[in-house]
């Protein structure tokens, strides 16, 4: 990436994202050719209502700057409201990230339809801009 | 039967396997070929254009829920949302087997009888063969040719080689190859799968079926024919469907509402309904206007702040579950205004581009009012290719040129073997028209009842398979895992962006794999055979594929691996197209490391991967119907008469529920005749038990395999007697009831009755009815504290008995007092004929209700109730109201006052969903999977919904709703072995404390505590989730503090990778 945040540092991104508006918009936001940034990785779940917080706490104990959450809009889960669930959780999570240091905003949670390519690609850059401020995981193993 | 087409993957054809051919691939259509589909009889599915979809698939979301989740309409797990089908069953590579998809294909004529009709369809020439198209563009880039495009509504323009939606069923490219083309070639050239042939001709089959369903749907009115609006020549006059488009999340501008003329935000937007509907050429209702222009309202509400939004109509249509409530939302909550009138004209100010609307107002008044944009709810018109198709198949049309049906046989045409579904039948929206569907698929399986389940598919894969169609699985338990990583390169649509000579050069390196390799197309019948070979020679027992789209190919591979004998769940993908080439197309550097990282954790994923099995249960080949109305029986009998059981419930002494109440119809057909046919049917049928004066008490199981207990009442037993039915499903078609409360003296004063009771008079007393002078009815009488919703018969009910009235008594008076007026489709008619004979109609509001009096005999005035019992002869009753033209009272003094009560649901209703634990509606019906796409399902599998019980309605409805629920059944008691779990959560239940939270957590209410089993520490009770219900989503697994339960195929371990650090960690490239 020709684009470096503070010196230089380009952060890891985690994206959980379900199988359904999730996942249909990233494949649309590949159709349609929306570009993003490279260095974030889709990890695919069922539903955002199997989002667990240990899953996100996992991912930034391995070294993950930054992890989020895309899930069909709210009121339009294909399980009803998984996602509902999700937010719940990502909320939890973020509080313990804030109160061990590491900072609850290197995670967030996105809703978009399938159809919404460019909100995918966009959510992808918010997140990678945002933790290139933020600076690399301090948990992170050197 | 097929002759001279190349047809698709077909393998079990044989002369036993009943065929039926759907014409248009719409959702109607789609939902009766799977339904025939799912009960082993063939479908072929004709499309006249070259992709699946239809009108639903341009519409971005569906009133009154706002959803888009055309996901939900089946209860298909996996990659669900699949728009413009609405299954996984119609992605390629995963089609339902008893499905074939000719897109591009019209009819050309059609011969013959019920069970052996020949037609003989025209394949236009597609010039691209879906099954070496890889989607790569390229053909599209180098085309010069550019005309708008269709899918969005001429909103933004193609090429002649082009995709009809970036998700189109076929997923492939088509050359629009016409008279503009210049005959370059560089498409044909260009194409790097050697998918393209500019010579592909038309080409000519017979077919030979054993019957017809018709999904032809409709066809939106020009509004260029209604010059006054000057749509065409004033920019800023758009059509709903642009709209749609507009503020469609996949539309051009991703659901922003701009002005076609200047690209801002409107302030002011104008609805126009009924253009093309209830005017001199078309005199019947769309039907579903008035509902998408109050969502398409809302739409601009939520996404343009402050904008002011009026909806011109002449009356609000909104006549179905939680309809009501929606249209209170819209005034209420949205500050929408509905204003009753039709504008005469627009003009635009050439300058602006604003429009000036001119109408008379509801009080007389002409008015001229600016807007800055205008939406013209065009009206539904028969399809174009109506009158050729009742041509060839020799049916007969209505006089509005749509399918014309009997009343009690709503889904057949006049040619036996020939059914109609959907808005060809009548304008209707898409709940109604998927009920049409699967009940038209329920006619089907009636006329070809001895070769249901002659081509028997699976669902014992996570794809859709035939019967028995693959070897026995390896065993591979044992095995230490040997992973074989297959690296496609796309042609170069991959390799361009991503170096895959890295990529596979790394993948050789991880941890487990035996093998990596690199293929150009995989997806192509070589690279297939690529993998399949690789699996045997190197002892491979997890497949890595990095390629494309889970979504499109992940069936593929599955079912690639499972013919070399792996269990399909050994696969996992990486996504390097979609997800990684096309969207880092100026970062080959960046998207090489993500894809290397991509291929790492799928193959770390894939090291931890299981077998996955379902299990196959012997459904109990008999259905339970509760209710014995018209809707119980019609659906007892289509069932009984495909071949199964069905045990009748009817709580009453009789059948025949609220039939018995009606003594004739607005059509003029005898439902009486329809009691007595029915009633003898049933009776009579070998495979029907009646159960009168019983109840439910007690229902139990899941899908395949309930248990039910039933209550009887007998004559002189002290105690009822009960029974005991195992069944595989359960319809509840408890239907409704007219309410009888107090309203307007209603059971206190003789003069004083409801439309029941008129209908009575009618056919009992025409005698009483000839001296009658003056009637007043009072339409949307509702008692106090009952919710408001549209009971939807009653407009229509009114023009009805109004009608008679007049007929019996042409002198009499007959004045209705009216909310809205509700007599959609072809309803119309009957509402003109009323006015034509001098009924006359006048409207009140909530703030003007209608109010009635008595006068006793000293002419004082007495508020109703006032009086005791006998005294009615001294006094006389007088209803006054607000005439909103005049804007002065008005005083009638009928003899006659009718109040039109609400439907409600049957008593009862409560209990019943409480045995069931199904849920009611709002309103206090009961309440189905999805108010759109499962209108006759619950979400709770193998109980279905039918009739009144869901909402009000009229006989042809109940009895479609009937049929819809039977096809259901079908599906279900034909499937053998029924396939249940999969990726479904497991309680382990020696860590498990009862502590509730999965019961509380689940969407679907399924976990339960059984209090038998042992649970942690010893102590009694333990969660058990039934893998037959369970939804696989997860939501569970997420809250359970124990963590005692997992989802199959996404444990913990197999999300968290903790020896790879596949979660968080990234490769160092």
């Amino acid at each position: 990436m020709s684009n470096n945040g503070k010196n230089g540092f380009e952060p890891d991104i985690t994206a959980f994202g379900c199988i359904f508006c999730g996942y249909m918009a990233a494949d649309t936001a590949g159709t349609l050719g929306w570009e993003y940034p490279s260095n974030v990785k889709y990890v695919k779940l069922p539903c955002t209502g199997k989002i667990d917080v240990r899953y996100i706490l996992a991912a930034f104990e391995q070294g993950a700057d930054g992890v989020y959450v895309v899930a069909c809009p709210l009121g339009n889960c294909h399980h009803v409201k998984g996602n509902e669930r999700g937010k719940k959780r990502v909320e939890r999570a973020k509080r313990i990230l804030d109160e061990i240091g590491v900072g609850g905003e290197r995670l967030d949670m996105f809703f978009m339809s399938g159809g919404q390519g460019k909100t995918f690609a966009t959510a992808a850059e918010t997140m990678v801009e945002r933790v290139k401020k933020l600076g690399p995981n301090p948990v992170k193993k050197k | 039967m097929i002759n001279n087409f190349d047809s698709l993957h077909h393998p079990n054809r044989t002369q036993d396997v009943a065929t039926v051919m759907v014409l248009g691939g719409g959702v109607a259509g789609m939902r009766a070929a799977i339904d025939l589909a799912e009960a082993g009889i063939r479908a072929i599915l004709v499309e006249s254009s070259h992709g699946l979809g239809g009108r639903v698939a341009q519409l971005g979301f569906m009133f009154p829920t706002h959803d888009c989740v055309l996901c939900r309409g089946t209860s298909d797990h996996g990659y669900g949302c699949t728009r413009p089908a609405i299954s996984p069953a119609f992605m390629d590579y995963n089609l339902h087997p008893n499905i074939e998809v000719w897109t591009g294909t019209q009819v050309l004529n059609a011969s013959g009888e019920a069970g052996d009709y020949t037609v003989t369809l025209r394949k236009q020439p597609r010039y691209v063969e879906p099954e070496r198209c890889t989607n790569c563009g390229r053909c599209a880039e180098v085309c010069p040719v550019e005309k708008p495009r269709g899918f969005e509504a001429g909103l933004t323009t193609r090429r002649a080689a082009y995709k009809i939606a970036p998700r189109a069923t076929p997923n492939a490219y088509v050359i629009d190859y016409g008279p503009y083309c210049d005959d370059c070639r560089r498409c044909e050239q260009i194409c790097p799968t050697r998918a393209i042939n500019l010579k592909e001709t038309a080409r000519d089959a017979d077919v030979h079926v054993d019957a017809i369903i018709l999904a032809v749907g409709h066809q939106l009115y020009d509004p260029r024919l209604s010059e006054e609006f000057g749509y065409g020549r004033f920019s800023n006059v758009i059509t709903s469907m642009e709209y749609e488009r507009l503020a469609s999340r996949s539309g051009p501008t991703e659901g922003m509402i701009t002005r076609p003329s200047d690209g801002a935000a409107p302030k002011k937007v104008a609805w126009l309904q009924c253009v093309g509907s209830r005017d001199q050429t078309h005199p019947y209702c769309s039907s579903i206007c008035c509902m998408f222009a109050t969502k398409e309202a809302m739409l601009a509400k939520q996404r343009v702040p402050g904008v002011d939004c009026r909806i011109f109509s002449m009356d609000e249509r909104a006549f179905n579950k939680e309809y009501s409530a929606y249209l209170k939302q819209a005034r209420e909550q949205y500050h929408i205004d509905y204003t009753h009138c039709r504008v005469s004209n627009l003009k635009e100010d050439p300058e602006t581009h604003n429009l000036v609307a001119e109408y008379v107002a509801a009080d007389g008044a002409r008015q001229k009012e600016n807007f800055d944009m205008v939406v013209l709810a065009v009206g539904m018109e028969p399809p174009a290719q109506a009158t050729a198709l009742a041509k060839q198949l020799g049916i007969t049309l209505n006089s509005y040129g749509f399918c014309e049906t009997d009343k009690f046989a709503p889904l057949q045409t006049n040619k036996p073997g020939v059914y109609v579904c959907g808005a060809f039948q009548s304008p209707k929206e898409i709940a109604e028209s998927i009920i049409d569907a699967s009940g038209a698929a329920a006619e089907v399986m009636r006329l070809l009842s001895t070769k249901i389940s002659r081509a028997p598919r699976s669902r014992e894969h996570p794809f859709i398979a035939h019967d028995g169609e693959f070897q026995p699985e390896r065993n591979v338990a044992n095995e230490p895992a040997r992973l074989g990583v297959f690296v496609c390169s796309c042609g170069d649509a991959i390799s361009q962006v991503v170096s895959t000579d890295t990529l596979t050069a790394s993948a050789e390196k991880l941890p487990n794999v035996a093998l990596a390799e690199h293929v150009a197309y995989l997806c192509l019948p070589e690279g297939q055979a690529r993998i399949r070979h690789a699996i045997e020679a190197h002892g491979i027992n997890r497949v890595v594929v990095a390629a494309c789209s889970h979504r499109t190919h992940e069936s593929l591979f599955q079912r690639v691996i499972r013919e070399a004998r792996l269990n399909a769940n050994l696969l996992e993908m990486a996504n390097i197209r979609e997800g990684c080439a096309w969207v880092h197309r100026h970062d080959p550097a960046g998207a090489t490391r993500k894809a290397q990282e991509l291929v790492r954790v799928a193959a770390a994923r894939a090291t931890q991967l299981a077998p996955v099995y379902k299990t196959g249960i012997k459904p109990i080949p008999r259905t339970l119907v509760i209710g014995g109305g018209v809707t119980g029986m019609t659906a007892a009998l289509a069932v009984a008469d495909a071949g199964y059981e069905v045990v009748l419930v009817e709580r009453e002494e009789n059948l025949g529920g609220n039939l018995h109440n009606i003594h004739f119809t607005v059509e003029g057909s005898n439902p009486q005749r329809l009691l007595r046919d029915l009633i003898n049917r049933v009776v009579g049928h070998d495979r029907i038990r009646v159960f009168t004066r019983s109840q439910v008490i007690e229902h139990r199981g899941h899908v395949g395999a309930f248990r039910t207990v039933l209550a009887t009442h007998v004559k002189g037993a002290p105690q009822p007697v009960q029974s005991i039915i195992e069944h595989g499903t359960t319809i509840v078609a408890t239907g409704g009831q007219e309410h009888r409360g107090k309203e307007y003296l209603l059971g206190q004063d003789p003069r004083v009755v409801s439309q029941h009771q008129l209908e009575e008079m009618i056919v009992h007393s025409p005698e009483r009815v000839a001296e009658l002078k003056r009637v007043v009815i009072i339409q949307c009488v509702r008692e106090p504290g009952h919710p408001e919703y549209c009971s939807r018969v009653c407009c229509t009910n009114t023009m009805k008995n109004a009608t008679r009235i007049k007929m019996l008594n042409p002198q009499c008076e007959v004045v209705v007092l009216y909310k809205d007026i509700i007599t959609y489709g072809f309803r119309e008619q009957y509402y003109t004929e009323a006015r034509r004979r001098g009924v006359l109609f006048i409207r009140y509001t909530d703030e003007t209700k209608p109010v009635v009096e008595m006068k006793d005999e000293r002419g004082e005035m007495k508020e109703w109730g006032a009086l005791p019992r006998g005294d009615l002869a001294f006094t006389s009753l007088q209803v006054r109201v607000q005439e909103p033209v005049l804007k002065e009272e008005l005083t009638l003094r009928p003899d006659l006052l009718v109040v039109s009560t609400q439907v409600t649901p049957s008593d009862g209703a409560e209990k019943l969903a409480q045995i069931l634990r199904v849920p009611l509606s709002s309103e206090g019906f009961f309440m189905e999977a999805h108010l759109k796409m499962r209108p006759m399902d619950f979400m709770e599998e193998g109980i279905f919904i039918a009739g009144m019980a869901h909402y009000p309605k009229f006989i042809e409805e109940s009895i479609a709703h009937a049929l819809a629920a039977a096809a259901r059944v079908v599906t279900i008691l034909s499937q053998e072995p029924l396939y249940v779990g999969g990726v479904v959560a497991q309680v382990d239940q020696s860590k498990c404390v009862g502590c509730l939270t999965c019961t509380r957590t689940c969407p679907f209410l399924i976990p339960q505590i059984d209090p038998k089993v042992v649970g942690n520490g010893n102590i009694m009770g333990a969660a058990w989730i039934d893998p037959a219900k369970c939804q696989g989503c997860g939501t569970c697994t997420g809250e359970c503090p124990a963590t005692a339960i997992q989802l199959v195929n996404y444990r913990d371990e197999q999300i968290m990778l903790r020896e790879t650090a596949g979660l968080g960690s990234w490769v160092t490239a």
